[in-house]
């Protein structure tokens, strides 16, 4: 049934999802969106249930990583085209030797997101085969880059040279400055505009 | 009978006017290989269309490698970028020349201390003109064309020229900061 109050489905999907699981923490962001966190092991059952009832789309999976907690918080946000409400489904896993299972019978499409989620974080997902395949940096020879213990500025200045700029930078080669010639490119246009007349 | 008035000219006599003519029509109509890589290519549509108009100096886009004369590569660089970059470079046909928009391209700009994304695109391949900013207004670019022009006229736009002589330091930059130039694709393989 096409329910158009947009407030009616927040409060139709949160009795949906409280009556049947322990939500640790829930979140209404905007009429249109709504969090819930869950223990590790419901995502796969919360899931399932969100897909019967018509949130049908994987919009996204990522991560976020918490370093002062020592966890890895996964986000997983799906998306119903009859009712108008974005479910974000959190959970928490732990940072040393993080590992969740796959929702690829669920929702085949996590299958990239979450090559992207090991690529950038070094999450597990037993169960995908690809999950360890390069996607977006090719030859990593580094921890994972989006993870808080990753120093890019160290990592940039050991790989690639820097500009070293010196007083000598400008007019290197004695050549007459760019600003001058434009200069007088600008008065041969302005010359030849006016028919050549002062 | 040998001419008294008249010598022959020597091969290299000959070559230099030859290159002199190129020269001179290849400066009146360089086409562009546009490297959209970052955000300083929106300033090529105003460029091109009847804003500015880049048609009246001769300039025309090119849709692949091998016709083109000049190679645009307008911001950022990420690693992945770059490899392909290579690729597409050394496919060019000679001569060749390279310009560089926006700071990405000189010092690596706003993002100067990312992992991803290259400082210097001057270490990997030869750039003849720079066109700082970020990112630079319209006017700036189409003066680093005219800039461009002026330097094939006084012969000096030879990055081509130095990525011959220097191929080995080039390369070496390239392994350095790569690892290696092998495009991977799972996609084509």
């Amino acid at each position: 049934m096409l329910k158009m109050n947009s407030m009616n489905n927040i409060e139709y999907v949160s009795s949906l999802v409280e009556n049947k699981f322990k939500v640790n923490k829930k979140e209404i962001i905007s009429k249109y969106q709504i969090s819930f966190e869950v223990e590790k092991a419901e995502v796969h059952r919360l899931l399932t249930l969100l897909k019967l009832e018509g949130w049908i789309q994987l919009s996204y999976l990522s991560a976020i990583d918490w370093i002062n907690d020592n966890e890895y918080e996964l986000i997983y946000i799906v998306m119903n085209w009859e009712k108008a409400v974005h479910v974000q489904i959190r959970t928490r896993i732990s940072r040393e030797n993080p590992s969740m299972d796959s929702i690829l019978p669920i929702f085949p499409g996590c299958k990239y997101y979450e090559r992207e989620a090991h690529e950038f974080f070094g999450i597990k997902f037993p169960g995908n085969p690809d999950y360890a395949k390069q996607l977006i940096l090719e030859g990593w020879d580094d921890i994972p880059p989006l993870r808080k213990d990753f120093d890019p500025r160290a990592y940039s200045d050991a790989h690639f040279s820097k500009r070293e700029y010196s007083e000598t930078f400008v007019n290197l080669n004695k050549e007459e400055s760019k600003q001058g010639t434009r200069e007088k490119r600008k008065e041969r246009i302005k010359r030849v505009r006016k028919g050549g007349r002062k | 009978m040998e001419s008294t008035k008249f010598s022959l000219l020597t091969k290299e006599e000959v070559d230099r006017k030859w290159w002199e003519i190129g020269d001179f029509f290849r400066r009146n109509s360089l086409w562009m290989l546009m490297y959209c890589t970052g955000c300083c290519a929106i300033e090529l549509p105003p460029a091109m269309t009847s804003a500015y108009d880049m048609e009246r100096l001769g300039m025309g886009p090119m849709a692949t490698p091998r016709q083109a004369d000049v190679l645009l590569v307008t911001g950022y660089l990420s690693l992945k970028t770059l490899r392909r970059l290579i690729y597409t470079y050394e496919q060019m046909s000679e001569p060749k020349y390279v310009v560089g928009i926006g700071s990405c391209t000189i010092n690596g700009g706003i993002y100067h201390d990312s992992h991803a994304v290259i400082n210097q695109l001057d270490q990997y391949i030869p750039v003849d003109v720079y066109v700082a900013g970020c990112m630079p207004n319209t006017e700036a670019v189409m003066n680093g064309f005219v800039d461009l022009m002026r330097l094939i006229k006084t012969k000096k736009a030879n990055g081509w020229k130095k990525y011959h002589k220097n191929n080995a330091w080039y390369k070496k930059n390239q392994i350095d900061s790569l690892g290696e130039v092998y495009v991977k694709d799972e996609f084509h393989e």
